[in-house]
C-alpha cells in the first residue's frame, strides 16, 4: 500500500496523572475508511482530539502527507484539510443551513463592504445547496434554520459540511448515533462518497454492524493502547466485540 | 468541582470588592482607649452626605475619637441600610449616629443598639419613636419647605385671585426630610398663597436622570406650568437640566433644595430662582460633639433632645460669601 | 379548513415578534393619547426619545452579549463611571481654556475608552479567569459603581462645556443631535449583527459554542470583542447622560442594566443565546420608555412602570415558549 495520508506515531496524552492515550500508532490512507472502535474510556475521543487539533498530545508526532505537523488549534488542522465532526455538536441550531456549512469560512461581498466583513448570503446559500447536493444530501432549502430540520437532516448537513470542506481527511465521531436505520444508511452512503472523492475517512462508532458494513480497516483501542489494526475482512461481529472487551486477541 | 472552585473564588472576589466599596473607615484605630463613634448615613453618592462626612471627619479629629463612616454606596433605602447598621453594631461602637432612611423600618435597629448599651443620635431624619434616641439634630425641613413656597410665590409674581400650576419633584415618599419639606411647602401655600395648585408629584430615587424624565414630561403636559419645587439636590439637578434643554430657563420658576456646587453655579445663570440650603456639616459636627459629651459625662445635661439648624435661601441677591459658605463641601 | 388557515396566519404573525411589539407600541400610544391628547405630540415623543437613546445604547450592546449566550450586568455602572471620568476631563479642558466642542469631542472619546476598558476587563474575566459572565460582570458592576462614587465624591461633576446641554434640544422633529447619532449607531450595529461576520459569529457562539470552536472560530477573542462593544456603547450612554444633565452624575446609569436586559428580552432574545434581533431590542427599549413618559403624562405614578415591564417580560418569554413548541412539532 502507498504511504499513509495522515499518521500519528507513538502518541501519548496524559491528563494530570491519568494516561488517556499510551503510545498509539495510527494511519489512514487516501480513499480509505478506517473504523476506530473501543469501549467507553478506551481513548477514542482523546485520539480524535489529537487528530483534530483540539488537544495537543503530551508526546509523539503527527504527519500529514509525509510531513511532520503540529496543531495549535482546530483551525490549523482545518486549514490543512483535516475536518472533524464531533458527536452531536456539529451545528449551530439557530443558524441557517448555509450559515452552518460556511461557518468559519464565510464568503464576503466584493468591495469595501466585504472588507468590513459583510456577508454574501446569496452566494453562500447557492453554493451550500450545490455542495450538499454533490455529496448526496438533499436539504429542502439552504436558507432554513437548522432547528427546523429533523435529527437525520441535521446530521446529514453536518457530514455534508465536513465532507465538502475536507480536502484530505475527515473524522466522524459517532455520526450515526440517534439516527433511524434509513437515515444511518444515508450517512454511510455519504461516507462512501467521501472515500470515492479520495478522502481518508476516520469513522468512530459504537454501532459495530455499521463499522463492519462500511470500513476497509478497523483499529481497536483498549485502555489507551491500540490492540488491533487489521482489514475489516478479518473481523466478524463476535470477534470484533471480543477484541474490544479484551476477551480475545487478534494475532 | 473545578467550576465550583472557580465560582467560589469569584464570589469571594466579588465580596472583597463589595467590602472595599461599601464604606470607608476613616481614622484607623490607634490607641485602644480611643472612643469609636459609628456614623451610618443614607447614600454615599449624595453630596449632601459627602458634605456631612466632611463635618463628621473634622469633628472626630477635633474630639480625638475614631469615626466609623458607613452607608450604602448609592441607594437611599432601608433595605440596604438595615444590614449596614447590623454590621456596624457588631463592631461594638461606643455611640451610633444614624440617619434613618425610613422612620418605621429602622426603629428595631435603634432598639437593638439601645439593648447593646449603645447611645443613638439621629441626624437629618429620625425614627418614628424618639424615646430611645439621645438627640435628633436636623435642618428645619418644614421651615425650608415654607421658605421655598415664599420664594416660589415671589418668583411667579403671585397675585390674589390668579391660578398657578406647580409641580414637586421628590426622592422618596417616606424619607422624613421629604415629607417635612413637602408639608411645610404645602401648608404655606394653602395659608398664604391661594390659587397656587400642586398638580403633580413623582419620585426619582436619588437619580438625576429620573428626575429629569419627570420634569421633562411635566413641562410638556403643562404648557402653562408656573413653577417647580425640586425637593432635594438630585431632583434639583434633573429639573435644572430639563429647563435648560427645553429653553424654559427663567420662564418657569425653579426652586431647588441642597446647595450642590453645580446647582449653586446655576443660580447665577438664572436657572434656579432660589435654592434652599441646609448645613449638613454643622449637623454632623453637633452630633459628634453630643456623642462625645454623653460618653464622657454619662449624663444628658447640655444635650438638647431636639435641635433644629435653620435653612437659608440662596438666590441671585445672595452675597458671594454666603454662596460660598453654604455650598456643600465636596472632597 | 378556514380555521386551519386562520390559525396558521395567526401563528405566522405571532411568530414575528417585531410585528407584535409594533402593535403593542401603537396600542400604548393610542391608550395614553386617549387619556391625554397631549401625549400625541412631537414634544412627548421628544421626551420619550430622550430616555430611549441611552437605554437603547445599553440594550444594543446587551443584545450582542445575550445573543452570544452571556449577560452583562455592568452596563449601568459603566454609564456612571464613564460619565464621571469624561466630566472631569472636560472640566479640566474648560478650565484650561479649551474650545467647548473640542472638549465635548474629547469627552466622548474618554467616555467610550472607559467603557471599552470595563468591557475588556469583563472579557478577560470570562475568557481567561473562566468566571461565568453573571459573576464576572457583577464584579465589574460593583467596582465601577464604587469607583464612580469615590472618584466624583458622590456629586454630579459639572464645570464642563456649557454647550453640552444645548445638544439635548430636539431640532429634527423629536430628535436631538445625540439622539440622531444614537439612531445611526444602532443602525450600524444592526447591520453588523445581521449582515456581517461579526454578528454571524455572535449567533454561532451563542447557539453552539462547541460547533463554533470546531469550525475554527476564535471564540475567546470574539467574547472579548462582544463585551468591549457592550462597554463602548455604555460609555457613549454615559456621555449622552452628560449632555442631557450638563454634568456627569455617578448614579446616571443606576439600574440601567435591568432596563437594557428587559428591552432585549421583550425584544425577543433568549437568555440561552443564539436568538434575538436589533429591531426587537429597539422596540423593546421604545416600549419601556414610552411607558415611563405615558404614565407621567396620564398622571399615574411611574412606579407602575415596573408592573407593566414585568408583564411584558412574562409575555415575551411565554411567546418564546410557544415558538419552541411549534418548532418541536415540525420534527
Amino acid at each position: 500500500m502507498s504511504a499513509p495520508l495522515y499518521e500519528v506515531r507513538n502518541i501519548s496524552k496524559k491528563y494530570g496523572s491519568v494516561v488517556a492515550l499510551d503510545g498509539a500508532d495510527f494511519q489512514i490512507h487516501a480513499g480509505e475508511i478506517v473504523g476506530l472502535v473501543g469501549d467507553n474510556g478506551a481513548g477514542k475521543s482523546t485520539l480524535v482530539k489529537c487528530l483534530s487539533g483540539a488537544h495537543k498530545p503530551t508526546s509523539g508526532s503527527i504527519f500529514l502527507d509525509g510531513a511532520e505537523v503540529t496543531w495549535d488549534s482546530p483551525r490549523d488542522a482545518i486549514e490543512a484539510g483535516v475536518e472533524t465532526l464531533y458527536q452531536d455538536s456539529g451545528l449551530a441550531p439557530h443558524l441557517t443551513v448555509s450559515a452552518n456549512v460556511f461557518l468559519g469560512r464565510e464568503k464576503y461581498l466584493s468591495g469595501p463592504l466585504g472588507k468590513l466583513g459583510f456577508l454574501d448570503n446569496k452566494a453562500m446559500n447557492k453554493e451550500a445547496h450545490e455542495d450538499l447536493d454533490r455529496v448526496g444530501i438533499a436539504v429542502p432549502a439552504s436558507n432554513r434554520s437548522v432547528s427546523q430540520l429533523s435529527g437525520g437532516q441535521r446530521q446529514a448537513v453536518a457530514i455534508g459540511r465536513a465532507v465538502s470542506w475536507a480536502s484530505k481527511v475527515i473524522i466522524l465521531d459517532e455520526p450515526t448515533n440517534h439516527l433511524g436505520a434509513r437515515q444511518a444508511g444515508e450517512v454511510l452512503e455519504v461516507m462512501k462518497a467521501a472515500r470515492a472523492k479520495g478522502l481518508g475517512v476516520v469513522f468512530i462508532s459504537h454501532t459495530l454492524p455499521h463499522v463492519l458494513q462500511v470500513t476497509d480497516r478497523i483499529v481497536v483501542l483498549r485502555l489507551g493502547k491500540i490492540v488491533a489494526n487489521a482489514p475489516t475482512s478479518e473481523f466478524d461481529a463476535e470477534k470484533l466485540l471480543g477484541t474490544i472487551t479484551g476477551l480475545n486477541q487478534v494475532q | 468541582m473545578g467550576s465550583l472552585k472557580k465560582l467560589s473564588v469569584s464570589v469571594i472576589a466579588a465580596g472583597v470588592v463589595g467590602a472595599l466599596l461599601t464604606g470607608t473607615v476613616v481614622a484607623p484605630a490607634q490607641a485602644a482607649a480611643k472612643k469609636k463613634i459609628a456614623f451610618v448615613m443614607g447614600a454615599e453618592s449624595d453630596p449632601f452626605f459627602q458634605a456631612m462626612k466632611v463635618g463628621a471627619v473634622a469633628a472626630a479629629a477635633a474630639n480625638n475619637v475614631e469615626l466609623i463612616w458607613q452607608g450604602d454606596p448609592s441607594e437611599y433605602s432601608p433595605a440596604t441600610q438595615i444590614p449596614v447598621v447590623d454590621q456596624v453594631l457588631a463592631l461594638k461602637p461606643d455611640a451610633l449616629v444614624l440617619i434613618p432612611t425610613d422612620p418605621t423600618a429602622l426603629q428595631p435597629s435603634v432598639a437593638k443598639a439601645k439593648a447593646a448599651g449603645i447611645p443613638v443620635i439621629n441626624v437629618d431624619t429620625h425614627v418614628g419613636d424618639l424615646k430611645d434616641v439621645l438627640s435628633f439634630i436636623t435642618g428645619d425641613n418644614a421651615d425650608g419647605g415654607a421658605k421655598a413656597a415664599d420664594a416660589l410665590a415671589k418668583a411667579i409674581g403671585w397675585k390674589k385671585g390668579k391660578k398657578y400650576k406647580v409641580v414637586v419633584g421628590l426622592t422618596s415618599a417616606t424619607a422624613t426630610t421629604n415629607v417635612a419639606r413637602l408639608d411645610g411647602f404645602s401648608k404655606r401655600i394653602l395659608r398664604n398663597y391661594p390659587g397656587i395648585k400642586i398638580v403633580d408629584k413623582a419620585y426619582s430615587q436619588s437619580q438625576p436622570a429620573k428626575a429629569n424624565t419627570n420634569v421633562s414630561n411635566w413641562l410638556t403636559k403643562y404648557p402653562d406650568l408656573a413653577g417647580i419645587f425640586a425637593i432635594d439636590g438630585t431632583n434639583a439637578a434633573g429639573a435644572a437640566a430639563a429647563l435648560q434643554a427645553k429653553g424654559l430657563t427663567g420662564k418657569v420658576a425653579l426652586i431647588g433644595y441642597d446647595a450642590y456646587k453645580a446647582n449653586v453655579d446655576l443660580i447665577g445663570k438664572g436657572v434656579f430662582t432660589a435654592l434652599v440650603a441646609q448645613d449638613p456639616a454643622a449637623e454632623a459636627k453637633l452630633a459628634i460633639e453630643y456623642a462625645v459629651k454623653y460618653l464622657n459625662t454619662k449624663s444628658k445635661s447640655g444635650i438638647k433632645k431636639n435641635v433644629v439648624i435653620p435653612n437659608v435661601v440662596l438666590s441671585k441677591s445672595s452675597t458671594a460669601a454666603d454662596l460660598a459658605k453654604y455650598t456643600y463641601v465636596q472632597k | 379548513m378556514s380555521t386551519v388557515e386562520n390559525t396558521s396566519i395567526i401563528k405566522k404573525f405571532a411568530g414575528n415578534q417585531q410585528f407584535l411589539l409594533l402593535l403593542v407600541w401603537f396600542g400604548m400610544v393610542a391608550f395614553f393619547s386617549a387619556f391625554n391628547s397631549i401625549f400625541f405630540s412631537t414634544a412627548v415623543f421628544g421626551n420619550i426619545l430622550l430616555d430611549w437613546a441611552p437605554v437603547v445604547l445599553m440594550a444594543v450592546g446587551q443584545s450582542f452579549v445575550i445573543i452570544s449566550g452571556g449577560i452583562d450586568l455592568s452596563v449601568g455602572s459603566t454609564v456612571g463611571l464613564s460619565g464621571v471620568v469624561a466630566a472631569f476631563q472636560m472640566q479640566h479642558m474648560i478650565e484650561s481654556g479649551k474650545n467647548q466642542w473640542f472638549a465635548i469631542a474629547i469627552g466622548t472619546l474618554v467616555a467610550a475608552a472607559v467603557g471599552i476598558i470595563i468591557g475588556l476587563v469583563n472579557g478577560f474575566l470570562i475568557t481567561k479567569a473562566k468566571i461565568v459572565p453573571f459573576i464576572a460582570t457583577l464584579v465589574t458592576m460593583g467596582a465601577s459603581a464604587g469607583l464612580a462614587i469615590i472618584y466624583s465624591g458622590g456629586a454630579p461633576v459639572a464645570g464642563g462645556p456649557e454647550k453640552a446641554i444645548t445638544l439635548s434640544v430636539p431640532w429634527f422633529g423629536p430628535f436631538s443631535t445625540p439622539g440622531l447619532i444614537v439612531v445611526v449607531i444602532v443602525i450600524i450595529c444592526g447591520l453588523f449583527l445581521h449582515r456581517a461576520r461579526f454578528g454571524r459569529y455572535t449567533y454561532a457562539i451563542g447557539s453552539n459554542e462547541f460547533a463554533a470552536r470546531s469550525a475554527g472560530i476564535n471564540v475567546n477573542r470574539h467574547y472579548l470583542k462582544v463585551y468591549a462593544l457592550s462597554g463602548f456603547l455604555s460609555g457613549l450612554a454615559g456621555m449622552y447622560y452628560y449632555c442631557r444633565l450638563g454634568s456627569g452624575a455617578p448614579t446616571s446609569g443606576y439600574g440601567g442594566e435591568l432596563d437594557a436586559i428587559a428591552a432585549v428580552v421583550i425584544g425577543g432574545a433568549a437568555l440561552s443565546g443564539g436568538v434575538g434581533r436589533i429591531s426587537g431590542t429597539v422596540l423593546g427599549a421604545l416600549i419601556l420608555t414610552t411607558t415611563t413618559s405615558g404614565l407621567i403624562i396620564i398622571g399615574v405614578a411611574p412606579d407602575w412602570k415596573q408592573v407593566v415591564v414585568a408583564i411584558l417580560i412574562a409575555a415575551a418569554v411565554l411567546l418564546q415558549g410557544t415558538k419552541g413548541d411549534s418548532r418541536g412539532a415540525k420534527k
